[in-house]
């Protein structure tokens, strides 16, 4: 019993992390299928010792990986096998705890069920957005539970979302290299940016596919086989090339700098004029996902949390060096 | 109540002079000597042991005087220091809030250095593509030279025109003449006919 969690621990992935809504806790889904709630307002405390490192408490979600997780100010939506469930945060740390609903989007085929790879929130319409194996995106109205529209346009399968706030617009970004901005209202692809022709950012080797995508409004960062990029959007121009060989999976906005992670230990910070600020190594040898906590009701649990292809879960108080890790 | 207030006294003296060197003594003897010089007979005797009280008298009431000045000085050095801790209250709460301050305003440039930077690579972009000014100098030259081009292939055509208007007149002119030709031959052939049917018929 014991060597297999031992094993079980060694082969973990953790695809995805989630802060709760009053920013006290972390909770991270692996490629088991299981989600673990991390108290960081115990671990971040002066009286910390090392069960608070652990898991509070650790449930089998879903029957494949969790790719991807997202908090409305009451839930925790949770994707990975087909189907998105939904786990009340005020519930979710008791034991045996079930999930509210859950929902399957309306797929072509009903033999194979593609995985969902990225969901977004979309508060402006109460709704939300999956997007994964089936090449389209699909929104559900988070009231009524059904799925308002299917948004066409990709040729392989959709690895990330992103929401740009002032027009209400979507971008997403997949396996066939190309980021698609898609305008929620009419439902009609905008715009489509081919990364993988600009000769500037490609990188044959590596492929074309983009893994990670951010927007500030005007402008987007993406990265994967061609390289992190930031582009004015207006323009569909490429304005900085980052320097980083390896490919990026996960990359954020934060103030005035640009978080990146990916295969390397390392959590990276770039300033938008593409110097490198810093780089601070994490405890796994890959990251798949960042996660920032902003909720403005925790103050005092404002980090950054980095996972994975370990069990682990790197917590960064000061974006200079690493803090301790949380481990399932 | 009289143990209470024993115990009490026996710990009162005990803090204050316990070794029993010191005031305490100093007392005890005054009283002894007091005692003596009371029951002592000769003049001088008893007028040296009568200096001597009041020497030790003195004695006692300068050093009662010392430990009032030092309580004193320990009362206001209490309140010096009070004064003090308030004051570095108030400084921490200032350094405080002058912490919160700089905290926005390390936000504020952040962002204004974000705006520069994004400004900066947008800028770098349009560098590279050339000036407006020449780009539509070079639109007006082009469109000149266009236009010059369509002129000569206005008055190209029109000269070709003519001449295909010229040279339809010229054929049609010709094929009439043919016609007219080829009209009087099938004339001057039927004439021929009629005369030679004429000379035949006239003999019956």
């Amino acid at each position: 019993m014991e060597v297999f969690q031992a094993l079980q621990r060694l082969h973990m992935i953790i695809f995805s992390q989630n802060v709760s809504p009053c920013g006290k806790f972390l909770a991270a889904g692996n490629n088991y299928g299981q989600i673990a709630i991390f108290s960081l307002s115990a671990a971040l405390s002066s009286e910390a010792k090392e069960e608070s490192k652990k898991p509070m408490v650790t449930f089998q979600a879903h029957d494949g990986p969790v790719y991807s997780m997202v908090s409305t100010d009451r839930h925790l939506l949770s994707a990975g096998d087909g189907e998105v469930k939904a786990w009340l945060w005020a519930e979710i740390l008791k034991k045996g705890c079930k999930e509210l609903w859950r929902r399957q989007p309306p797929y072509r085929t009903s033999l194979e069920v593609p995985e969902i790879n990225a969901l977004l929130l979309v508060p402006k319409e109460n709704s939300l957005i999956l997007a994964g194996g089936d090449c389209q995106l699909h929104t559900m109205d988070l009231e009524t539970g059904t799925f308002t529209r299917a948004l066409w346009g990709h040729t392989d399968y959709i690895h990330c979302l992103a929401l740009r706030e002032r027009s209400p617009e979507v971008l997403s970004g997949g396996e066939d290299g190309a980021v698609r901005l898609w305008d929620l209202r009419t439902a009609k692809e905008v715009q489509t940016i081919e990364v993988y022709k600009h000769e500037e950012c490609s990188r044959p080797h590596n492929g074309r596919w983009i893994g990670c995508l951010a927007t500030d409004s005007d402008w987007m960062v993406c990265g994967g086989g061609p390289a992190l990029t930031l582009w004015h959007l207006r323009s569909s121009t490429p304005t900085t090339i980052f320097p980083m060989r390896a490919p990026q999976k996960h990359v954020t906005f934060y103030q005035d700098l640009i978080l990146s992670a990916g295969q390397g230990r390392c959590v990276n910070q770039w300033q938008l004029s593409g110097e490198l600020k810093a780089q601070v190594p994490g405890s796994s040898p890959g990251l798949l996902s960042l996660s920032l906590n902003q909720q403005p009701a925790a103050p005092e649990c404002k980090v950054l949390t980095a996972a994975g292809n370990s069990c682990r879960v790197d917590v960064f108080t000061n974006l200079g060096y690493r803090a301790f890790s949380l481990s399932f | 109540m009289a143990a209470v207030t024993d115990d009490e006294v026996i710990r009162k003296r005990l803090l204050i002079d316990g070794n029993g060197a010191g005031d305490d003594r100093r007392i005890n003897l005054l009283v002894k000597s007091f005692i003596k010089w009371c029951n002592s007979g000769s003049q001088e005797e008893g007028y040296s042991q009568y200096q001597r009280m009041l020497s030790t008298l003195s004695q006692c009431e300068f050093s009662m005087r010392k430990t009032l000045l030092v309580y004193d000085m320990n009362l206001r050095e209490m309140e010096n220091y009070e004064k003090i801790y308030k004051e570095i209250e108030c400084s921490i709460a200032g350094a405080h809030e002058k912490i919160a301050e700089c905290k926005k305003q390390i936000l504020q440039a952040k962002r204004i250095r974000k705006n520069r930077q994004e400004y900066d690579a947008l800028a770098k972009v349009i560098q590279r593509h050339p000036d407006r000014h020449e780009t539509l100098k070079e639109l007006e030259a082009l469109g000149k030279e266009l236009e010059h081009l369509s002129h000569i292939k206005e008055s190209v055509e029109d000269k070709l025109e003519l001449r295909r208007k010229q040279f339809h007149v010229l054929l049609s002119t010709i094929h009439e003449l043919q016609q007219t030709l080829e009209n009087g031959e099938k004339l001057s052939e039927v004439e021929e006919a009629q005369e030679t049917s004429m000379e035949t018929d006239p003999k019956p």
